[in-house]
This record gives C-alpha cells, sequence and structure tokens, in this order.
C-alpha cells in the first residue's frame, strides 16, 4: 500500500509502514516481502538512484490493490453494521 | 556486521538485492531486533531460493504466452478484418475458398490470441478473464464449424433447420460480442493497455448493432454500411493495438534487469 502514491525506495517504505501501524518494519521482513512481490509482478525495480532502488506499483498490482481495499472495506462496513444492530 | 548479515543470504539474492539492501542498513542503525529479523529472513530467502530455477522457467513461460498472444492478436485482427470485408464482396470479389481459408486462419489465430492474452490477464481476475476467454472462444470454435460446413454440406440445413451459414454467422457473431466482454475485462484489469481495449469494445459493439439492424430492418442502409465501417476498422484497430501492447509488455518482461 506504501507504493499506492508513487515509487518509493527500501527506507522509504519502511518509514511508511512504520508511521501507518505505529510497529517497527524489520529490512529481513521488507525485503522478503519485496521478492515476492516484484516475482508476482506487484511491484517493479526502477533504475537505481545511487544504491538504493525505487519500487513501484506495476498495473496489475495496483489493480489487486484495489480489489483488496475495497474487500476489506466492505468486509469492516458490514462488522460496523452488525454491531451497530447487535449493540444495546 | 552489516557484510556477515548479508553474507547469510543466498548469492543469487545478494546478486540482486545485496547493494541496496546493504545501503538501507547504512542508513539507521542496527539492533538485536534488525539482527534477528535479517536472520530470518535470510532463512526465508534460502528457503526460496530452492525453487528459484523453476520460478525463473515459469516465469520465462508466462512472457512466452504474452508475446504469442501478441502476436496472434494482431494477425486475428488482420485476418478478421480482412475475412469480413471480402466476405461482404463490397470492395473485392475472390474466390469463395479464399475467403473460408482465412475466416479459418482469423479464428484459429483468434483463440491463440486469447489464450495467450487471458492467461496473462487472469494472473489479476482469474475468473472474469477465463469468462471473457471462453464466450469468444466458443464463438471462434462455432464460426469454424460454419466455415466447414459451407465447404462440405453447401447450403442444405447442418443442425436442425440452420444452414452452415447461419451457424458461421451465429459463431461470427458471439466472437463480436466476446471481444467486447474481452475489452471490458481487459478495461477492467488495465493489465493492457485501456485505450486499446475501449477501441476493441466499440468495435465489437459497432458490427454486432449494425448485423443486428441489417436483420431487423426500418434503418437506412447507410447507417448499416457506416457501422459496419467503423465497426470493423475499430475491431480491427483494438486487436493489433492490444497485441502491439502485450509484445511490448513482453519485451519489458523479458530485458535481463540490472544487478
Amino acid at each position: 500500500m506504501s507504493l499506492s502514491d508513487g515509487p518509493k525506495h527500501g527506507y522509504a517504505i519502511m518509514q511508511d509502514v512504520e508511521r501507518g501501524t505505529g510497529r517497527p518494519m524489520g529490512a529481513g521482513t521488507l525485503y522478503a516481502a519485496l521478492a515476492r512481490l516484484e516475482e508476482r509482478g506487484i511491484i517493479e525495480a526502477l533504475p537505481p538512484e545511487d544504491r538504493r532502488r525505487p519500487y513501484r506499483l506495476t498495473a496489475i498490482g495496483a489493480t489487486n490493490l484495489a480489489e483488496q481495499l475495497h474487500r476489506l472495506s466492505r468486509f469492516a462496513q458490514m462488522g460496523l453494521r452488525q454491531l451497530g444492530e447487535t449493540s444495546p | 556486521m552489516i557484510a556477515f548479515l548479508i553474507r547469510c543470504y543466498p548469492s543469487s539474492w545478494r546478486a540482486r538485492y545485496g547493494d541496496e539492501f546493504a545501503a538501507l542498513l547504512e542508513e539507521r542503525p542496527v539492533g538485536p531486533f534488525d539482527v534477528a529479523d535479517i536472520l530470518l529472513g535470510a532463512l526465508d530467502a534460502r528457503r526460496r531460493s530452492r525453487g528459484h530455477a523453476a520460478t525463473l522457467s515459469s516465469g520465462r513461460g508466462f512472457t512466452m504466452s504474452l508475446r504469442i498472444g501478441g502476436i496472434a492478436a494482431i494477425l486475428a485482427g488482420i485476418l478478421w478484418a480482412t475475412s469480413l470485408v471480402l466476405a461482404s464482396g463490397t470492395i473485392l470479389e475472390v474466390d469463395g475458398i479464399v475467403t473460408g481459408l482465412l475466416l479459418v486462419a482469423g479464428a484459429v489465430t483468434l483463440l491463440v490470441a486469447l489464450a495467450g492474452l487471458s492467461a496473462f490477464q487472469a494472473r489479476a481476475h482469474p475468473l472474469l478473464s477465463w469468462v471473457a476467454f471462453a464466450v469468444p472462444a466458443a464463438g471462434a470454435v462455432v464460426s469454424l464449424v460454419g466455415v466447414a460446413g459451407m465447404t462440405f454440406v453447401g447450403d442444405r440445413p447442418m443442425v436442425g433447420d440452420l444452414s452452415p451459414w447461419y451457424i458461421w454467422v451465429f459463431g461470427t457473431l458471439t466472437v463480436f460480442l466476446g471481444s467486447g466482454l474481452f475489452a471490458i475485462v481487459t478495461y477492467r484489469t488495465a493489465a493492457l493497455s485501456r485505450i486499446a481495449a475501449i477501441t476493441l469494445g466499440v468495435g465489437s459493439v459497432a458490427v454486432t448493432l449494425a448485423v443486428l439492424i441489417g436483420a431487423v430492418g426500418g434503418v437506412p442502409e447507410a447507417i448499416g454500411i457506416v457501422l459496419t465501417l467503423a465497426g470493423v476498422v475499430s475491431f480491427l484497430v483494438g486487436w493489433c493495438a492490444l497485441g502491439v501492447d502485450a509484445i511490448r509488455l513482453d519485451r519489458i518482461s523479458a530485458a535481463p534487469r540490472p544487478a
């Protein structure tokens, strides 16, 4: 999700995730995720800037992300609705 | 310390990510949490590197299907447009066998194009992509049956009261409707050019409307002709543009990545 507003390199992604979740993110976790996402065609690497390489979402990745977010939003709305119905 | 942590990763991983990973680790202090996280990451990379060769091979197969699908889409667009224009007999009178062969070649290349491009699009929307494949593919098969019937049965009824010509028309209409569906799915997945998808969709709708207007009647003939011409041109341009975009994407995927 961090790449949804444009390309970012690893350090910027880590900062973004940490800001969003309030939890630290390890470099090992980040690069395991980057390698998997790149392999699946969800993200792609851009030419390196100095030694840092930015990544961006591919078209398939953006579509996948939008779908996941919509699904999550529908699920959350359903939960809230049920909670409202069952709450005293 | 950083050099030691990076050496824990497999060599193929280091060749691809090592430099940028080192740069990242140099940007902030490495604490005990980071060391444990990196060691777990290295373990994960080593476990995954065993299947690396297989992954590369399947990735290559995927780009091959994209390239073949792209080339077939360009050929299918050209063959369908040419054979429809020749079948109408408005511009050029040619032997029926030539038109029949072009129709068969068009149907076969369309099947290949649909399979190749759908395999690519199915990565994002499997169900939609395979429905969008099934409809025009079924149309192409039915139109092939119609062409074979026209060659071997002639004007006699082939299925029930239907002559081969009607079967061919039904198959061809399904191809156009299915191409429209394929265009909608392509637009939705955005896996290939959306402009090409819109062009193909417009062409499919225009040709279908022209055929329906011709069948129902009551509309000036000129409107039918304009719709047919616009539809066939748009259909041709749409498939060719999708094919070119698929080949472009294949080249990007196949290009060697800088280490």
